[in-house]
């Protein structure tokens, strides 16, 4: 797999090339923030601190997130729901 | 709306390709999606001729997959070691809520695909259809994922003829 993959990528002077890193690297940051943000909740950690961390808002993270965890601790909530959020 | 023609079995596709986009956390459902799509559908000539040239699902979202991480690669980051640290709440997945658009090149390969209708004279639009319009994407990704998969755009329209020609009798 690697041998494949090293002879299809060369470095970031073709275009096409920089652009499609740039859509891999949405795409993985899209599910690092994702799973990143589960891994906060499952600390224990409150959806303020987690916004303060990312330097957004709590609305906006809350709005982001808060339906697709939820919908995977289905019936068992990693922790205590937090008001107000 | 462009999928008023489309035939069952290519809507089929078109629906499977929507949903293998948001597994592989394709922010746009693109040519490559269709590709995954028709595949996943499994139905019609199209399924038939890629499966009878090794093309699988599971071989060709595995070299979605790997193109992801070159490209991530080719700027020094490993998919491998942020799927470590992350842990086990990584995926790429799209979330359910989130609404997946169509890309500029899974709407040309769509128009392409009523346009090879049209030039086959063929009035309901198909599987075969869509593959034939995902072949005509120039620089389009599902001719790359073949390729990784040595598979030619001409092999496959060669083969859609020889299915075709054996349906006719």
């Amino acid at each position: 797999m690697d041998e494949k993959t090293r002879t299809r990528v060369g470095g970031p002077e073709d275009p096409r090339e920089g652009l499609e890193a740039v859509v891999a690297l949405r795409r993985t940051l899209e599910a690092l923030e994702a799973a990143q943000v589960e891994n906060a909740i499952v600390a224990g950690w409150s959806w303020a601190r987690i916004a303060e961390v990312l330097g957004v808002s709590k609305q906006a993270v809350h709005k982001k997130h808060a339906g697709r965890i939820r919908e995977r601790y289905r019936g068992e909530p990693p922790r205590r729901e937090e008001r107000g959020a | 709306m462009i999928f008023n023609r489309f035939a069952r079995e290519a809507r089929k596709c078109v629906e499977a390709a929507v949903e293998e986009a948001r597994m592989l956390g394709h922010d746009s459902v693109g040519d490559e999606d269709l590709l995954l799509g028709i595949l996943g559908a499994g139905e019609g000539r199209a399924a038939e001729a890629l499966s009878s040239l090794g093309v699988t699902l599971e071989g060709a979202r595995d070299e979605s997959e790997e193109m992801l991480s070159g490209a991530l690669s080719s700027i020094g980051i490993s998919l491998e070691e942020v799927r470590r640290e992350a842990g086990d709440a990584f995926e790429m997945r799209i979330p359910d809520n989130r609404r997946i658009p169509f890309s500029p090149r899974a709407k040309k390969a769509l128009e392409r695909a009523l346009s090879e209708g049209h030039r086959l004279g063929d009035n309901r639009l198909t599987s075969e259809h869509v593959l034939r319009g995902v072949l005509r994407v120039e620089d389009g990704m599902a001719v790359r994922i073949l390729g990784g998969m040595g598979v030619s755009p001409e092999t496959l329209e060669e083969r859609l003829f020889e299915l075709r020609g054996r349906a006719a009798g």
